[in-house]
C-alpha cells in the first residue's frame, strides 16, 4: 500500500525540570500515512534525516525529521558495477569522488599472486571520529539537488576552527524488520554526533552520505575512493550554538514484499 | 527524487507485463546493511573479517556475507566481491532467475517458490547470459539488468515468478574462502507466461533515480 506525505507539525507540551519551566521546541516532521491507491507507485527505497540541536547544558533547542530522497548517481553507478559483476574476476565501475574527479571503484578486487593480506570494501559507511572525509557529513549549502552532484555544496570540515564542526565516531543500528506496517520494511540506521568547538554558531543546511571503496594489501593501499551516494537540502536550517552539538540520525527503509 | 525499481517480461521480443518491483526481501536489507557498516580502511597489519553480515540461503540456511575482509600473511592473490549478479550462460544459480511457483512473496523469501532449472529437459530454460545497460543524467538515471531464457524443453513451459539471487564470494590462490548465494528480490507476475517450444523469455530488472 503506497503512502502519502501529510505534513504535522507537534508542538511539545511544556514541562517543569527542577522546579524550571522549560519550554520544549517544536518537533518538526514530515508524516507518511499509508493510504489505498494502488495507482501509485511505491519506492523501493527510503530514508529519513532526523536531527537534534542541544545547547551548551546539553537541552534540546531544536530538533525535526525530514524525508531523505536525494541518492545521487554514484549510487547507481556503483550498483551498475554490481549487475556487470559475476564472482571471481576484478570488476570495476568509474565514480566520481568528492573532489570532482572520476575515479575507478572495484566492486570485485584481488591481489596480485605475489601479495598477502588483500582485500577491501566496496561501499563503507562507518567513518571513525574526527573524519569528515565520508559516512554522515554536513554542510551550509543551499544548492537544490541534482543527480550528478559528487560533494556537498558546502561541506562543513572536521576541526575546531570558526566554521567546522568536531565530527564524532559514526555507529550503525539494526532495527529489523517490521512487520507491522504494509508492505513490511526493514530498517536501519547510521548516527554520527557533531559538537560546535569553534567559537561561534554553526548552520546545517544539507546532510550527505559519502562512502568509501578501500582494497589494499601488503604493498599498501591500493584503492581509497571516497564518492557521495546521497545528498538532501533540508527544508529547515539547523543553528548549532558555539558549545552546543547536532546529533543526525539517517534512517533507511528497505520496503519489501 | 524518486528511486524506483520495474520488472521487465517479454516473450520473442514482445513485451507481456511491466511493473514496478514491490518485492524486494530481507536479504537485501542486509547486504545494504553490511555494505555501509563497514569502517573502509582496517589498520595496518590487520587480518580479518572486519564486517559481516547474516543472510539466509535459498536452502534456507544462514549463511555469513563478508562486507569488507582482509586475508592473512600466507594467503595471496586474495580478495572478493560483497554483491555480484551477473551469472554466465547456463548458470541458474544467481542472477535473474524465473520460477513456476505463485505463493505469495513473503519478506523472509529466501528462494523461489520452484524455481526452473537451466536445462532443454521437460520444464527447464536455457538460461543465457546476462547484459547491463544504463543511462545517466542531471535529472534522471537507470541501470538495467537483462537475462533471456530460452525453451529448448520441447513442450510448454509457464512462468509465474521472477527473481534476483546475489552472490557473496571471497576466495584467495588456493580456493574459494566464502561462496554464498542469496535471494534479494522476489515477484510473482499477476498473470502466468506461457513460453511455447523454441521461444525466448526475457526478464528486465531496472533501478533508476529521477528528480
Amino acid at each position: 500500500m503506497p503512502r502519502e506525505k501529510i505534513n504535522l507539525n507537534i508542538d511539545v507540551s511544556a514541562t517543569v525540570v527542577q522546579g524550571r519551566e522549560v519550554k520544549l521546541p517544536l518537533l518538526k516532521c514530515e508524516a507518511f500515512a499509508d493510504v489505498k491507491n494502488d495507482s501509485q507507485e511505491l519506492e523501493p527505497v527510503m530514508g529519513w534525516i532526523e536531527i537534534e540541536v542541544r545547547d551548551l547544558k546539553g537541552m534540546v533547542i531544536n530538533r525535526g525529521k525530514h524525508e531523505m530522497r536525494s541518492f545521487v548517481n554514484n549510487l547507481i553507478r556503483v550498483l551498475e558495477g554490481i549487475m556487470k559483476d559475476a564472482g571471481g574476476a576484478i570488476t570495476s565501475t568509474s565514480v566520481t569522488d568528492t573532489g570532482g574527479v572520476s575515479r575507478t571503484a572495484y566492486v570485485e578486487w584481488y591481489s596480485s599472486v605475489g601479495n598477502v593480506r588483500g582485500g577491501g570494501t566496496v561501499m563503507a559507511g562507518l567513518a571513525p571520529d574526527n573524519d569528515s572525509s565520508y559516512g554522515i557529513i554536513v554542510g551550509t549549502g543551499t544548492t537544490p539537488v541534482n543527480l550528478n552532484q559528487v560533494s556537498l555544496a558546502s561541506p562543513i570540515a572536521h576541526g575546531t576552527n570558526v566554521g567546522q564542526l568536531d565530527y564524532d565516531a559514526e555507529s550503525v543500528e539494526d532495527l529489523g524488520l517490521d512487520t507491522s506496517v504494509s508492505p513490511p520494511v526493514y530498517r536501519f540506521r547510521l548516527i554520527r554526533g557533531f559538537k560546535n568547538l569553534s567559537g561561534d554558531s554553526i548552520t546545517i543546511n544539507e546532510v550527505g552520505l559519502v562512502a568509501r571503496n578501500y582494497w589494499k594489501d601488503n604493498g599498501g593501499i591500493r584503492n581509497d575512493v571516497k564518492y557521495l551516494i546521497a545528498r538532501d537540502v533540508l527544508p529547515t536550517s539547523y543553528t548549532i550554538p558555539d558549545g552546543g552539538s547536532a546529533t543526525v540520525v539517517v534512517t533507511i527503509e528497505v520496503v519489501l514484499g | 527524487m524518486k528511486i524506483g525499481a520495474e520488472v521487465v517480461v517479454e516473450v520473442d521480443g514482445k513485451e507481456v507485463w511491466r511493473g514496478p518491483s514491490k518485492s524486494f526481501v530481507v536479504n537485501l536489507a542486509k547486504v545494504l546493511l553490511g555494505m555501509l557498516k563497514a569502517p573502509g580502511g582496517a589498520p595496518a597489519g590487520v587480518s580479518a573479517l572486519i564486517a559481516s553480515e547474516t543472510v539466509t540461503a535459498p536452502d534456507a540456511s544462514s549463511k555469513t556475507i563478508w562486507t569488507e575482509w582482509y586475508a592473512s600473511d600466507t594467503q595471496f592473490a586474495a580478495g572478493g566481491t560483497t554483491l555480484a549478479i551477473n551469472a554466465p550462460d547456463n548458470d541458474a544459480s544467481y542472477g535473474i532467475v524465473v520460477g513456476s511457483g505463485s505463493t505469495p512473496v513473503s519478506p523472509t523469501d529466501c528462494n523461489l517458490a520452484s524455481k526452473i532449472s537451466h536445462g532443454t529437459g521437460a520444464g527447464q530454460l536455457d538460461y543465457e547470459p546476462q547484459t547491463v545497460k544504463s543511462s545517466y543524467s542531471d535529472t534522471s538515471s537507470y541501470v538495467e539488468i537483462s537475462r533471456a531464457f530460452i525453451n529448448r524443453s520441447g513442450g510448454d513451459v509457464v512462468v509465474r515468478e521472477v527473481g534476483l539471487i546475489g552472490r557473496n564470494y571471497w576466495a584467495y590462490e588456493k580456493g574459494v574462502l566464502n561462496d554464498v548465494k542469496f535471494l534479494i528480490a522476489r515477484d510473482v507476475l499477476p498473470n502466468p507466461i506461457l513460453i511455447p517450444n523454441l521461444a525466448s523469455l526475457t526478464v528486465r530488472y531496472r533501478i533508476s533515480l529521477s528528480l
